[in-house]
């Protein structure tokens, strides 16, 4: 459907292996510039370790991943640093740390040794504070912060890397429905008002459905299927990736498809 | 040096002063550590003397005799306490310190077997004492060698690199008992005297080989903890704003051993200092990073340049060896640290 529009990410025929367990099987997908792409998929299906091989975390035993058609391999860290952004599914800082220093830690791979912070960074961090709404406790440390107010801090360290491409893995598993909601609204504002290319891990299938603009269900180790989730929702492929019966209605509210699990298939 | 600044400025109270009174603290009980003896030494002819200026024979007293024990006292402690500051930053835990790492035990072991070969029928050595501190930084790197190895691709854990340490300082503390045991009486008392920790026999020569080690490596941990805001992270994150933590990681570990082996060989198996002195500076400083590094590096030197003073005040003119002093203050202080740690992990 989308291959038409410009791929910001290219992934190309990737196995990635750990011993003998292949969680990647010559996995091939296109990421399209300016959209929401949401991996979803039964645990362990290799969704997680897709995300973390495009921001190349994980070095893959064969195939390649083109980022604006060139080979991520080819990149240093830092340089990568400055395209791709990624959140961890359960990041960690010392308890001490203060919103401000989390966020600063974004610019880092701007930093180099001849080029010391510069106003250029302070607007960064400044920005991403005030997108995500941490800019009001900036001095607090990360230990006193709820699980909504830390994962919409852990977003401003990512956002002050002024990446093109942010990927998020994962990143309402420990939020409440409203923080859940908080968070996706946020992403999608960073989607549609500065165009950034999205990749998210998300594992709530009508959340997924909502919020994506292309769906792709992952499968033992492969792209099972991808689409708009109009496309997606199906019964019958549901059945067949996530092993549940299920039955398929249209929110009345967003006009996206909503499943209903009735039973283990 | 260019300042990658990370850290922010801190609303608390400005470090620099804090800095400030740590350092006026060393500088004068440095130049007490040197005025103290059989005769006392005025603290202004002291400083006169270290200026360029004084008689002959104060010049012969504070150069030649008593300011290698304490600038000995001073680099150690130092290097000690920067290597513990690396090594608890590193692996975000104020329990970790460059004793834990094997670092100090395999120092101790080197400086054991070197008694035990080249001791004589007569008991005696049948080479020059000198080459202890040689021994004694082949067992320090033998060792941080040993729980690398032994780690393998583990070693980018800091967890894993601490528990083999302790692992692998185990058993070169045991062999050390054994070796002292069945060894010769002289082996054994010259040997106990270094484990405790001694900086009273130490010459110019022995200064200058420890500044040739100390220099170097302490510049380019300097440089290398430009990255440690960074490494403050987990793995995946710092990896994915471009620091190769694994990696990095080794190589701080590789430095903090360096900074040990070059302060223990000379100065002795000296405890808690590592432990003790980035722990105080984190309490006075906080977590900025110069500051940081520069107080416990001052407050490594003043506990151990005061340990020995002590002991020259307070025991004269029995010569007890400095680390008595930092391990009868250390244990309680880790003990503490223990029971504090329980209390806020809930």
């Amino acid at each position: 459907m989308d291959d038409q529009l410009a791929s910001r990410i290219e992934v190309k025929a990737l196995t990635l292996s750990y011993g003998n367990d292949v969680v990647l099987d010559a996995l091939s997908l296109p990421i399209p510039k300016g959209q929401i792409t949401v991996l979803a998929g039964p645990n362990g299906c290799g969704k997680s370790t897709l995300l973390r091989a495009i921001r190349r975390l994980h070095a893959p035993q064969s195939g390649q991943v083109l980022l604006d058609a060139e080979d991520i391999s080819k990149l240093n860290g830092k340089a990568l640093g400055r395209k791709i952004g990624l959140l961890a599914q359960s990041p960690s800082a010392p308890q001490d740390m203060t919103v401000e220093e989390l966020v600063r830690l974004g610019r880092y791979p701007h930093q180099a040794m001849l080029q010391p912070w510069s106003p250029g960074d302070d607007a960064a961090v400044a920005a991403a504070m005030a997108g995500t709404g941490v800019d009001t406790m900036k001095h607090r440390r990360i230990g006193s912060l709820s699980g909504g107010q830390l994962q919409r801090a852990w977003i401003a360290m990512v956002l002050a890397q002024e990446t093109d491409t942010i990927c998020l893995d994962e990143p309402v598993n420990h939020l409440d429905m409203a923080h859940q909601l908080d968070c996706l609204e946020l992403v999608t504002k960073l989607n549609k008002e500065q165009g950034r290319t999205i990749v998210l891990v998300l594992h709530d299938l009508n959340l997924a459905a909502r919020y994506a603009d292309q769906l792709v269900f992952v499968a033992g180790g492969k792209v099972r299927e991808r689409g708009a989730p109009e496309a997606m929702m199906r019964a019958d492929l549901i059945a067949e990736v996530f092993s549940v019966n299920a039955e398929i209605i249209t929110d009345p509210v967003h006009q996206r498809p909503i499943c209903i699990p009735h039973r283990r298939a | 040096m260019t300042d990658i600044a990370l850290s922010p400025r801190r609303s608390i109270a400005r470090p620099s002063a804090t800095v400030l009174a740590v350092a006026a603290v060393f500088v004068l009980l440095f130049l007490a550590g040197i005025g103290f003896g059989s005769t006392w030494i005025p603290l202004e002819t002291v400083a006169n003397v270290l200026l360029g200026g004084g008689e002959k024979t104060e010049k012969l007293v504070v150069l030649q005799l008593r300011l290698p024990r304490v600038l000995a006292a001073a680099l150690a402690g130092g290097a000690i306490a920067y290597a513990g500051y690396l090594l608890q930053r590193i692996t975000r835990n104020e329990l970790a310190s460059p004793g834990v790492l094997g670092v100090v035990d395999g120092a101790a072991l080197g400086v054991v077997l070197f008694l035990a070969i080249f001791s004589g029928a007569s008991n005696s050595l049948t080479v020059s004492i000198a080459w202890q501190p040689l021994a004694a930084a082949i067992g320090a790197v033998a060792a941080i060698s040993l729980v690398f190895i032994l780690s393998g691709r583990q070693a980018s854990s800091a967890i894993r690199l601490l528990l083999f340490g302790i692992a692998v300082a185990a058993v070169c503390k045991a062999l050390t008992t054994i070796f002292m045991l069945i060894g010769p009486i002289y082996q054994a008392s010259q040997a106990a005297r270094w484990l405790a920790g001694a900086v009273n026999t130490i010459n110019w020569t022995e200064i200058q080989l420890m500044l040739a080690v100390l220099i170097p490596v302490g510049i380019i941990a300097g440089f290398a903890a430009r990255h440690l805001p960074p490494a403050d992270l987990d793995d995946i994150s710092s990896r994915s704003i471009g620091l190769n933590l694994p990696v990095y990681r080794i190589f701080i570990f590789f430095l903090a051993a360096l900074l040990t082996a070059g302060a223990v060989a000379f100065a002795g198996g000296v405890s808690f200092i590592g432990l003790m002195a980035p722990h105080l500076a984190r309490l006075l400083v906080g977590r900025a990073r110069a500051a940081g590094i520069v107080v416990s590096i001052l407050l490594g030197a003043i506990i151990l340049v005061g340990a020995d003073l002590l002991i020259r005040v307070a025991l004269a003119p029995l010569e007890v060896p400095a680390g008595t002093v930092t391990a009868v203050i250390g244990a309680p202080y880790f003990l503490y640290l223990l029971v504090r740690k329980d209390k806020t992990n809930g």
